[in-house]
């Protein structure tokens, strides 16, 4: 019973001294000096899911905003600053990103914060940003009303609404289609573009069957079977690329004959390879196309590659966009949280990679919406 | 419509009876809920697609060295998270097996990134039209291969010495051990055989629905498991039973009833099966020693 | 002046006690192991926000409201499952978790996939940590009561309770009953703190996080539940660190822990369920049933 009594003694020391030890590591290197081979260092937060089921989305976004500071950093256009990320995982968790978001404002004391990655996240970091009057701006929260009464909070990605309505009329006016079934995944980004897109598509033709399904989902068909009885032209996928690709996929081997419609998550090369032949032909508003020959595309185009040994997809886009919208708001303003903001907020017809932009009263975007087409296992510019 | 429906079932059951088929393995042998099963079906998964993809190894023989790799981890888990643990609580063995899964899936996502990787094809894509139904060549495939491991299975557990010397470590542990079985063997060769039919089904479900990620195992792992359980759990019919009423009860939940409440469907039936027959639809009652 | 990082921690940790605390009374006291246990956090935290939200209640009411609510499905819950024994009532209860999970991500006053915004911050400090002593008064009173000795016993021996005469199916819905209400107590608070709800932070791996944290801390000892949640808080918070590797330290930890001490930090009863014949965990089985007489007869002197 003595040797059992040191045992738990011994275990509960290194215990505390493990813990102790992880703190200390954990303090040390956020005490690092403000200044950085003499330049002052503007402190950029990033929060996003970097683990977990939403981590592929987190990771493009992390890795289109270092692409934008790295450049920033070489080119010097912002004098004496220099801009350094610090970058926080949710585990795609929102309760877990509200701890990243306090994190980031209370003990790394960042000028800026480009995040959340989804919507529930940034809903969840929205208070608390706004309390610590960090102006935060998400590239791919798309929710309905999630910036609005928050003048903290901005976003810069294409409206769910505006994508959807555009997309519906181009179907109706210049595919000529007329029936049209839904499959949306059930999450906000899903439910807001159904919505829409249901509304419009209702107004100028008909909808004749709508079914849900959940992210990371692997079997379609029993939804697919379900739409098939109701013989639409087309289907419109409301969902990401991954799930996108196996429906196209279930839908032709259930010989479904449909034309097949969907919004900017569909715009990833994921989508063509898992996708192959069912892809073909497939139509999908987006803000980015890579293969844009202007010369701001391109470069962007090749310093991800060169760097990541992967084509870029719309999530990396549109957190490099954001980025330069905050640098320009540096460069413009300067480098303080308030400044920052106020720079931000006055962003008008910036020439962006995803398009011209600019941030409304309410800290939405307005950007141009392209539609992408797939042919011959690629994406080609529609409109 | 309604025969198409059925047999949408049928194959998404069976990509669960798949999965369940190793859960239920372990489980009757040493009735640990091996959390880390959805974790050793990813692997093999990815095993599977690195040996056709990189390596150009042949599709068949990429199989069964996937299978072997799966069984090689599943050995090392016991070794290292549930060995120990053998003597202490269940309850013990049932964090540390969650503890085994959440150690694979991140090492699976920082070597291999989240992005989700394209499996190849290895047959041609083709489709059968019967007046009732649609099934293409994958679906064919993954219902009899699911259909052998469980027949072969059967097998090996009651015609075999070691599916003997299984069943009586199952009964009880410290008689088998006086009439001179080696448990720690037995437990391997039973890990070896359910992390096998593990990697099996990764390497299955990758071709199916084309696509490999390090998180792939979270959710068909937990529906394996309940499938399993609706089964009977320990019983090797009985997960095959119940991965297909499972995947049935979810097509049709979601075709007559709404797609919103699919998963609730499993869950729903899982709890119905298990307050009208606790012991799963094939397993036997648990007698409670005294 | 406390920074608003470390204070939210300290909030978080106190729920998180509450959470192990009121899981604590249900596995760690009566034995019953439970792996849905977010869904009645969830329960509660939904109700007493819309409370708030619709009818604009003191927070008092809407918190009491929110936890008799995740009570009544406790008990609702309860009712039928509790038959079922060890793993087979894990399950049940991780099915009754999703089902909890899936409904609130389809209905529309629950706000749906897109969540529940706009809940009003009231939870302070000084609401969690009275809710905290609160909770770990009321269940440390029923624990050392005849309830709670009934509750040992049942998880001791359930066949040798029955026929000691105790209604162990009585028994183990009263735990469920207030294990739910609790947890629907701090689901209230969690919701009046975030501003924000999603069902997305009340799914499988959160159950089984409350669970890590009943389990490290110690099974049936109440303190251990408040190292537990604290241990399973501030950490991965100081291993944001080193990202990348967070989530494979803690896996590992989860394992090495159970070798090393498989009953927790504070932990001296085997779990339900060990092998009878391990001498650690007889000779603690017999120091429990010497304190179990103990403590009944000196209740009666």
């Amino acid at each position: 019973m003595i040797a059992r009594k040191k045992k738990t003694t011994i275990f509960t020391a290194v215990f505390l001294c493990l813990v102790l030890l992880l703190g200390v590591a954990g303090c040390g290197p956020k005490e690092s000096a403000d200044t950085e081979d003499g330049k002052t260092v503007i402190k950029i937060g990033t929060v996003g899911p970097l683990s977990g089921t939403a981590a592929a989305y987190g990771t493009n976004v992390l890795r289109g905003i270092e692409v934008a500071v790295d450049e920033a950093n070489a080119s010097g256009e912002l004098g004496d600053y220099v801009l350094k990320i610090v970058s926080e995982d949710t585990e795609g968790d929102w309760s877990k990103a509200a701890n990243a978001f306090q994190k980031l404002v209370d003990i790394d004391k960042v000028n800026v914060i480009i995040g959340a990655v989804l919507s529930s996240e940034t809903a969840a970091g929205g208070d608390i940003i706004k309390d610590a009057k960090v102006p935060t701006i998400s590239p791919s929260s798309t929710a309905v009303d999630l910036t609005k009464g928050n003048p903290y909070l901005f976003r810069n990605c294409l409206s769910d609404e505006v994508q959807a309505i555009q997309l519906a009329e181009y179907a109706v006016k210049e595919l000529g289609l007329s029936k049209f079934a839904i499959l949306y995944t059930n999450n906000d980004y899903g439910k807001s573009l159904k919505d829409a897109f249901e509304a419009k598509a209702n107004e100028l033709a008909e909808v004749v069957a709508v079914e849900v399904f959940m992210d990371g989902d692997e079997n379609f068909k029993s939804q697919l079977t379900s739409i098939k009885e109701k013989n639409p032209d087309s289907l419109y996928i409301a969902g990401y690329y991954t799930e996108a690709g196996k429906i196209a996929q279930q839908a032709k081997e259930l010989g479904m004959n449909v034309q097949l419609l969907g919004a900017d998550g569909l715009c990833n090369v994921v989508l063509l390879q898992i996708g192959g032949e069912a892809v073909e032909g497939a139509y999908a508003t987006s803000g980015f196309y890579p293969d844009d020959p202007t010369p701001a595309v391109q470069n962007f185009v090749n310093a991800y590659k060169e760097k990541y040994n992967e084509d870029p997809d719309m999530f990396a886009a549109q957190a490099y966009d954001a980025t330069r919208i905050v640098i320009e708001a540096i460069k413009s303003k300067g480098p303080s949280s308030e400044e920052i903001r106020e720079g931000i907020a006055a962003t008008k017809d910036f020439p962006g990679i995803t398009g011209k932009t600019s941030i409304d009263e309410e800290g939405d975007t307005i950007k141009d919406v392209i539609i992408l087409k797939v042919e011959n296992g690629k994406f080609i510019r529609a409109r | 419509m309604f025969v198409q429906q059925l047999m949408n079932g049928l194959i998404l059951g069976s990509t669960y009876a798949l999965i369940a088929l190793g859960y239920t393995m372990v489980y009757g042998i040493i009735e640990l809920i091996n959390f880390a099963h959805g974790e050793i079906y990813m692997f093999g998964a990815f095993v599977g697609l690195i040996l056709v993809t990189v390596l150009k190894v042949p599709f068949f023989l990429a199989f069964l060295l996937a299978m072997a790799a799966s069984a090689l981890l599943g050995i090392t888990i016991e070794y290292l998270a549930y060995r120990p643990l053998r003597r202490s609580s269940r309850l013990a063995a049932l964090i540390s097996a969650i503890g085994a899964s959440i150690f694979l899936s991140n090492l699976a996502l920082l070597i291999m990134g989240s992005t989700p990787y394209n499996f190849p094809t290895p047959f041609e894509a083709k489709v059968y039209e019967t007046p009732f139904f649609i099934i293409s060549r994958v679906e064919i495939l993954v219902l009899l291969s699911s259909l052998l491991l469980m027949i072969a299975l059967t097998l090996i557990v009651q015609k075999t010495k070691i599916g003997k010397a299984m069943r009586a470590v199952a009964q009880d542990k410290d008689t088998a051990s006086l009439m001179g079985i080696n448990i720690n063997k037995i437990v391997t060769i039973t890990f070896a055989i359910g992390s096998a039919l593990g990697g099996a089904a990764g390497v299955m479900v990758g071709i199916y629905f084309r696509t490999v990620t390090p998180t792939m195992g979270l959710m068909p792992g937990l529906k394996g498991f309940v499938a399993a359980v609706v089964g009977g759990i320990g019983n090797i019919p009985g997960a095959m039973l119940g991965g297909i009423l499972l995947g049935i009860a979810e097509v049709l939940g979601a075709a007559y009833i709404s797609s919103q409440y699919r998963d609730a469907v499993a869950f729903a039936l899982l709890i119905l099966v298990l307050l009208l027959k606790p012991s799963g639809l094939l397993g036997k009652p648990v007698q409670e020693k005294v | 002046m406390i920074s608003p990082y470390y204070l939210q921690l300290i909030i978080l940790v106190g729920i998180n006690t509450i959470m192990a605390l009121s899981l604590n009374l249900i596995i760690g006291y009566t034995g019953q192991l439970s792996i849905g246990h977010a869904a009645f956090m969830s329960l509660g935290a939904y109700c007493s926000a819309l409370l708030t939200l619709h009818f604009n209640l003191p927070f008092i009411v809407s918190l009491l409201g929110g936890a008799l609510f995740a009570a009544f499905f406790g008990i609702l819950i309860g009712i039928p499952t509790l038959k079922l024994k060890g793993d087979y009532l894990a399950i049940a209860t991780l099915g009754f978790g999703e089902i909890v999970r899936i409904v609130c991500l389809n209905l529309e006053i629950t706000g749906g996939a897109v969540g529940l915004r706009g809940i009003p911050k009231k939870t302070t400090l000084l609401w969690v940590v009275l809710a905290v002593l609160i909770t770990a008064f009321i269940l440390n009173r029923i624990i050392k009561s005849r309830i709670g000795r009934a509750l040992i016993a049942i998880r001791e021996d359930e066949t040798a309770a029955d026929a000691m005469g105790i209604n162990s199916t009585y028994y183990k819905i009263l735990c469920f009953g207030v294990g739910a209400f609790f947890a629907g107590l701090g689901g209230g608070l969690f919701a009046h703190y975030m501003r924000f709800l999603h069902p997305k932070s009340f799914d499988f791996m959160k159950s089984i996080e409350q669970l890590c944290m009943v389990v490290l801390g110690g099974l049936g000892n109440m303190w251990g539940s408040f190292v537990g949640a604290t241990i399973l808080t501030v950490v991965p918070e100081m291993l944001r660190s080193v990202a990348d590797l967070r989530l494979l330290i803690y896996g590992a930890v989860l394992i090495l822990m159970m070798r090393v001490r498989p009953q927790g930090i504070l932990g001296e009863s085997p779990a339900n369920g060990g092998f009878k014949n391990n001498s650690y965990s007889q000779w603690i089985q017999t120091r429990l049933k010497k304190s179990l007489r103990k403590r009944s007869g000196s209740d009666k002197t």
